[in-house]
């Protein structure tokens, strides 16, 4: 069944539709809101509200149109929302001890590390072009779906994929670097 | 990372993976259970607003039928009791002070009698005035 026939039983309350939609998008909805908040909790906090704005606003989709987008903006949006609450509550810096409790690289493995060193380069990107290279690299989605997603034009996912994708090869390609020389 | 230059127009799989892998969680069964336990209030609350919705949608209907009806029952008594009023509808009522009895019962008939008139005669002249 395609999920715009899910998402039109879901709006008449039938929860396995709905169940089913929850199903087809969780892996994409956990990675992009994990890729706005870096927590990986906090993230699933967000999806899932992201989830359920869909569930309450399901008669604003336009069934002409994938349904993909249009919960990821959802999401992205829940995402982007308790960013901003988060850094208003962290007015007050990080305790040190919160970076002694990580384990040291003698104590994790190479792969863990590696998926450290992507989490990391990620952070330091914008948000607009963490969410662009995502959905653009990770999920496959076109310039044109992103735009949706995104809210601006399709030139400017371009330019947000491109500076992103940059970024991101210049900080793993330094790791490898420093991986081969060890 | 891969040879892809950053301006191609398809996603770059190197870093599409390293991007998934290091973003993914194993347990999205699980997450979705709970997305639906959290779901299930919105479902409930979507039950009782379509009650809601349905009732108030027939309230207007069915205030108009019930007028209706009551109008019909109103003009269906009110033919009944014409039909018995032809005949001898208020006498069958027992109406003490019924017209006929009034005139018989006037002041001057009570004042006219040689005996004392009763207190129910007395009365049904004076509701009469």
């Amino acid at each position: 069944m395609k999920d715009a026939e899910l998402a039109a039983l879901a709006q008449a309350g039938d929860r396995d539709a709905f169940g089913e939609l929850v199903r087809r998008h969780a892996a994409q909805a956990r990675r992009l809101a994990r890729a706005i908040l870096g927590d990986p909790d906090e993230a699933d906090d967000a999806a899932q509200d992201g989830f359920l704005a869909a569930l309450r606003h399901v008669g604003r989709y336009d069934p002409a149109r994938p349904f993909g987008p249009w919960l990821q903006r959802i999401v992205a949006n829940a995402a982007s929302d308790r960013r901003r609450r988060r850094k208003v509550r962290r007015a007050e810096p990080v305790s040190p001890t919160m970076h002694d409790a990580a384990p040291g690289p003698d104590t994790i493995t190479d792969r863990s590390r590696f998926r450290q060193v992507v989490l990391a380069a990620l952070e330091k990107l914008p948000e607009r072009q963490r969410i662009a290279t995502v959905l653009f690299d990770v999920e496959g989605y076109s310039h044109k779906e992103i735009s949706e997603v995104l809210g601006v034009p399709i030139g400017t996912v371009r330019s947000d994929v491109f500076h992103a994708r940059r970024t991101l090869r210049t900080e793993l390609d330094a790791w490898k670097d420093w991986r081969e020389s060890e | 990372m891969s040879d892809t230059s950053p301006f191609d127009h398809r996603p770059d799989p190197e870093l599409g993976r390293a991007l998934e892998d290091a973003l993914s969680a194993s347990d999205d069964e699980r997450f979705a259970r709970q997305v639906m336990t959290a779901a299930d209030s919105v479902f409930g609350a979507g039950a009782s607003e379509l009650w809601w919705q349905e009732l108030t949608a027939w309230a207007r209907p069915g205030l108009v039928a019930a007028m209706l009806l009551i109008a019909a029952g109103a003009f269906w008594m009110g033919t009944q009791m014409g039909q018995r009023g032809n005949g001898n509808g208020t006498s069958a009522l027992g109406d003490p002070l019924s017209a006929a009895d009034s005139e018989q019962l006037g002041v001057p008939v009570l004042l006219a009698g040689g005996e004392a008139p009763s207190v129910d005669a007395v009365m049904a002249v004076a509701l009469e005035y």
